[in-house]
């Protein structure tokens, strides 16, 4: 059970600062929000603790899971898994697909096929397996984002405003769902957001990100 | 303009299918000596080159877009996408001979060869020259049309979310961005395939012969004298569109076969975790080719430039008080009995297409589907064997009094390069945000007044490389130039075609030179055109 | 009766009036001035293509004439193309005015009726060529040209050979298998139906048949036992030609631009001046000198024709004049531009002009002339010899 760490972390485009230097613990198990005004640079920040930050950007400061320091990792070796807004399952894959992609590797075919069906009887999508992630609602899709994402065993999770994408009655359930998860299994956790009641679900700390001293933003 | 691309396309495969149905014919064309191992090498050749030039390119784009030579690739592959097929494949004869510059260069210091050794490297019966020549050129054209399609694609979010499941940015690529590209380009692909079964482009150079592809054996047919032989050439185009049709379904089957498999290998989940020597054996593969086909432009130059050029000396030394401007007396007559109607054409056909192209494209602006349906019905007739339908357009436009004249030529031009500059010009117009037409018209310009101070320069830069890019397909056609202009129109492609086909390297060499330089130059124009339009308005797209 | 004479006489006139009168130059001249002549040439070589360019800007200047060298591949191209105006239904206003045509393209033509004639023997110049001396001035390969075709240029089948690889004396067959064989990988000869690969064919089978006589008719069931001798030699011969006689180069020039860079040591050409001009232009090393096979060498003419549906009559019979004038001639002949020998008559000549003729530089690569010339062989044997080298030597 470890922290993730973010340790004075500045984001500029050019030599102009998004935010004012942002540090942070996010402790295993807890939910951490991250809020602001659009274009203040959320999105950003979540993409430099990913590790997919966009080349126009550079960056400052440490990102440390424990004693391990990620900033310089690439973003496949860091295990931080991302929850977008969109679901982003891939379109060239059935359901069970996409789960198996994110699956970790290991196991014969048959095995692997069966864990991913179990997890999907176990977020109430049996038999869902062979489907088209075109013809899913909005709250399926969610709920195989997030399953994929947690089969890929990840050590830490962000969480891109994942839920506003949903009407209030999934909304309730999936987030549920998901910060359990958090909970269970220990991963500490990072959730921007706009919504009050995200943000009040969440247990961990707050850091309203505030434009940069002269920022234009 | 669909009129305009479809109707001949139409017609001349209905005259053929007219014109070819000839059971004796169909016998005299079966009996042709070698005509099955023909056939077997057009599908061959063909096949291989779009296999391959389909793999290179994903992993090019791969390899590129995540990394840092995102613009640079398809700036290195310019060049080489703009310079004609033919131009190409005279470019790499040149080049690969045993008495080529690549021995040139390594003779006689690595070799040790005084004279070039007896080793059939080009037109190699194997058709492994000629499928070399087909992979340079589509390779690059397929770099084009994947770059153009991850604008359909949500590329970065999808790299983003298979890299945050543990994947490296190349497989992540090649597992979920690759496959939803894939689908993007089936159309531009299938033309690909078409063309490199039924081309004469790469073939006259660089294809195997005795027997040669079944294209040139068509091409050869058709200009015989005997009447007889004449008419295979007809029937045998409608077995080479058989052919293609067969070879398309099998492709595209074989495809749905490795798409399954593909999906199947990501579904194990395993994460490589090293991808450097992926990576630099994408790097040096593609550096190789690169350093070839420029080379192969190089002793284009070089070829055109020297009268005597003794094995093996890498320079063409000039004859005894030969001056470098006799040299240029004697090329530029060549040149220029071609460079005004080659440029002619050229200029007409960009003209043409893009005044056709942008009342169309406004039109279907804002509607994906309109837009999506007129690119594949444009496309159409290249998805049709060029002789196939061409023969028949040969014969309709004789009928019509057209045949030999430039408004026939163009015409054919214009078919050619509608889907292209299409793709271009009606993507980069739907791109632009319907808000700024809206703001125009309520500050009171007529629609005409903000098509024209508004929209148009807004497009200004996709129209400059659109009409460039409809010059260099101008430039590059040759068996429409050669069957409607009925041979009295010479352009720099058929002469290049004519000499390359049956006569002197250096003949062939100073026309593709022309074939080279013309869409080169055509582009370097629209790009620093382009460059200083608006140059202080960021906002402006590129 | 009388109506239908009256008619008759009509109609003949009408003709005569659209048909150019031959002998009246001026009359030719007013008519033809103008008129854009399509000259479809063989366009592969760029010492005649500049030739070409040259009489295009004589014709303008004196005639007013635009002459347009249409560069085909093989005039077959031009042959299909006006066969294929006749099958759309267009007998007059065709796309080809003037050509450079002979031996199985002539006889083609002139088979289906697509030629216009008889012209050659009533131009102005045409009484200065030698008619007489060179019988192959009006036969085309066995074909008499009834004055529809007009005598250009003579031609001889010559080898060339660069000395200083080749040393032995090659005088027949047998002599140059066995240079062959000695030297794998430097002889090739065009490949058939290129023209001159094919006049290889002809030429080895007038060697190696006995019966030069018989070449005269069409071949018939007898062609297998009359050829024989000479598959027998390229069998053996391809085993130890350039690529194993599985590539073969596509023309003369082709094959001229490997002996140039060093991959043979071999070619050929109807031209006996031929490498001496290419020396004089820097296309070939000096070492290269030619031969014939002196005691029956393959002899042809070439020739002007003028299609039928042609649109430009006047001016394609004003450009064939000029092309038959001594002027022309000098300058075809002239190695330093094409090097192609005449077919004037050098009696019929004024002194000045032949000492014109007599001075024109003679290069050492030049074959001599040979003992014995035999004329072509039928067409029909062309057409054999293809189809049966296609169906041996296609795998």
């Amino acid at each position: 059970m470890t922290a993730l760490i973010l340790d004075n972390v500045d984001l500029r485009i050019g030599s102009e600062s998004l935010f004012d230097p942002v540090s942070i613990v996010v402790p295993p198990g807890v939910v951490a929000v991250v809020s602001g005004p659009s274009g203040a640079g959320k999105s950003s920040l979540l993409a430099f603790i990913s590790g997919t930050l966009p080349v126009a950007l550079t960056s400052s400061g440490r990102l440390v899971y424990g004693d391990e320091e990620l900033t310089e990792l690439p973003a496949e070796v860091r295990g931080i898994g991302i929850l977008f807004q969109d679901p982003m399952l891939f379109p060239h894959f059935n359901v069970r697909g996409n789960l198996l992609f994110g699956m970790r590797a290991g196991g014969s075919r048959r095995e692997r096929r069966r864990r991913a069906d179990a997890e999907l009887d176990a977020v109430g999508l049996g038999g869902f397996g062979d489907r088209d992630p075109f013809t899913l609602s909005g709250g399926q899709k969610a709920r195989v984002a997030i399953l994929r994402v947690l089969l890929a065993e990840p050590r830490a999770l962000l969480l891109d405003e994942p839920f506003t994408t949903l009407d209030n009655a999934n909304r309730c359930k999936v987030r549920e769902f998901v910060f359990s998860e958090i909970a269970r299994r220990g991963l500490p956790a990072i959730l921007v957001t706009h919504d009050s009641g995200d943000a009040a679900a969440a247990t961990g700390p707050v850091i309203r990100l505030a434009p940069a001293e002269g920022s234009p933003r | 303009m669909l009129t305009v691309s479809l109707m001949p396309a139409l017609a001349g495969l209905v005259a053929a299918l007219v014109l070819g149905l000839d059971g004796g014919a169909l016998q005299r064309v079966l009996a042709t000596p070698g005509v099955g191992l023909s056939i077997g090498t057009s599908l061959w050749t063909g096949i291989a080159a779009t296999v391959l030039s389909l793999l290179i390119a994903h992993f090019a784009v791969a390899a590129a877009f995540t990394g840092r030579w995102r613009t640079r690739l398809t700036a290195l592959s310019l060049p080489l996408l703009t310079i004609p097929h033919l131009a190409i494949g005279i470019g790499l004869a040149l080049v690969i001979a045993p008495s080529g510059l690549l021995m040139r260069l390594l003779s006689p210091g690595a070799t040790g060869l005084e004279r070039p050794p007896d080793w059939l490297l080009v037109q190699d019966p194997l058709g492994l020259s000629m499928i070399g020549g087909l992979v340079l050129k589509e390779s690059c054209f397929l770099i084009l049309i994947l770059s153009v399609a991850l604008a359909q694609v949500p590329a970065t979010r999808l790299l983003q979310q298979a890299r945050t499941l543990g994947y490296g940015p190349l497989q992540a690529w090649l597992s979920v961005v690759a496959p939803a590209l894939q689908r993007q380009i089936r159309v531009p692909l299938a033309a690909v395939l078409v063309f490199g079964i039924s081309n004469v482009e790469m073939a006259i150079p660089l294809g195997p012969d005795l027997p040669p592809t079944f294209s040139v054996l068509l091409w050869r047919w058709f200009t015989d004298p005997d009447a007889m032989i004449h008419a295979q050439a007809y029937t045998g185009s409608l077995l080479l569109l058989l052919i293609n049709v067969l070879a398309l379904v099998g492709f595209f089957t074989a495809g749905g076969a490795f798409r399954f498999f593909w999906r199947r290998e990501s579904e194990r989940g395993q994460r490589r975790r090293c991808e450097a020597p992926q990576r630099i054996g994408i790097g040096v593969g593609l550096t190789v080719g690169w350093v070839i086909g420029t080379l192969a432009i190089v002793a284009l130059f070089l070829r055109a430039a020297a009268g005597a050029w003794p094995f093996p000396s890498v320079l063409p030394a000039l004859q005894h008080g030969e001056t470098l401007r006799d040299v240029l007396q004697s090329i530029l007559p060549v040149a220029r009995s071609v460079a005004g109607s080659t440029l002619l054409l050229a200029t007409g056909t960009a003209f043409v297409t893009t005044l056709l192209i942008l009342p169309a494209a406004e039109k279907a602006a804002h509607d994906t589907r309109l837009r999506g349906n007129i690119g594949a019905l444009l496309f159409l007739p290249l998805l049709v064997p060029q002789m196939t339908f061409l023969f028949g357009v040969q014969v309709l436009l004789t009928r019509m009094g057209l045949d030999g004249t430039y408004a026939g030529v163009l015409w054919s031009h214009a078919i050619f390069a509608l889907p292209y500059v299409w793709g271009i010009v009606a993507s980069a117009r739907s791109a632009i945000d319907p808000r700024y037409d809206a703001v125009s018209r309520t500050l009171g310009a007529s629609t005409l007044k903000t098509y024209l101070q508004v929209s148009v320069p807004l497009l200004a830069r996709t129209l400059l490389l659109a009409i460039a890019l409809a010059f260099a397909v101008s430039v590059a056609l040759y068996l429409p130039t050669l069957f409607v202009g009925a041979g009295r129109i010479a352009t720099a492609a058929t002469e290049a075609a004519a000499a390359s086909g049956s006569g002197s390297s250096r003949l062939a060499a100073v026309h593709a030179m022309l074939l080279a330089a013309a869409p080169l130059a055509a582009f370097a124009l629209a790009y620093g055109i382009a460059a200083t339009l608006f140059r202080s308005r960021t906002g402006v797209p590129r | 009766m009388f109506a239908a004479t009256l008619l008759a006489c009509l109609f003949s006139h009408s003709i005569a009036a659209s048909e150019p009168d031959l002998r009246d130059e001026p009359e030719l001249a007013r008519q033809a001035a103008g008129q854009t002549v399509y000259f479809n040439a063989w366009g592969g070589d760029f010492a005649i293509n500049r030739y070409i360019d040259w009489v295009a800007g004589e014709v303008e200047k004196r005639y007013d004439i635009r002459l347009v060298h249409v560069k085909v591949t093989d005039i077959a191209e031009a042959v299909s193309r006006i066969r294929a105006e006749y099958v759309a239904g267009r007998e007059q206003n065709g796309s080809v005015d003037l050509m450079w045509i002979n031996g199985e393209n002539f006889a083609a033509m002139q088979h289906a009726n697509l030629l216009w004639g008889p012209w050659a023997e009533e131009l102005p110049n045409s009484r200065l060529i030698d008619w007489q001396g060179n019988p192959t001035t009006r036969i085309d390969a066995t074909l008499p040209t009834g004055g529809y075709e007009l005598p250009w240029g003579t031609a001889t089948f010559t080898l060339f050979y660069d000395r200083e690889f080749v040393s032995t004396r090659v005088r027949n067959p047998d002599d140059l298998l066995c240079w062959i064989e000695a030297h794998p990988g430097r002889f090739t000869y065009p490949q058939p139906p290129a023209f001159l690969g094919t006049a290889f064919l002809k030429q080895l089978l007038i060697l190696l048949t006995e019966d030069t006589a018989r070449l005269q008719e069409a071949p018939g069931d007898d062609f297998q036992t009359l050829s024989a001798p000479l598959w027998a030699w390229l069998d053996r011969a391809h085993a130890s030609m350039w690529r194993t006689g599985r590539l073969f180069p596509r023309s003369g020039p082709a094959q001229r631009e490997l002996l140039a860079a060093g991959e043979l040591d071999w070619m050929m050409s109807y031209n006996p001046a031929e490498a001496s001009r290419a020396i004089r232009q820097g296309l070939l090393q000096d070492t290269v000198a030619g031969m014939v096979f002196s005691n029956a060498a393959l002899s042809n003419s070439h020739f002007l024709a003028i299609p039928a549906n042609a649109s430009a009559k006047e001016g394609a019979l004003l450009v064939a004049n000029f092309l038959i004038s001594p002027l022309a001639q000098i300058q075809k002949a002239d190695e330093a531009r094409w090097g192609d020998p005449s077919v004037l008559d050098p009696n019929l000549l004024t002194a000045e002009q032949l000492s014109v003729f007599e001075r024109l530089h003679q290069g050492g690569a030049t074959a001599p002339l040979p003992k014995r010339r035999v004329p072509e062989p039928h067409p029909g044997w062309s057409a054999a010899l293809e189809r049966a080298w296609l169906a041996r030597y296609t795998r």
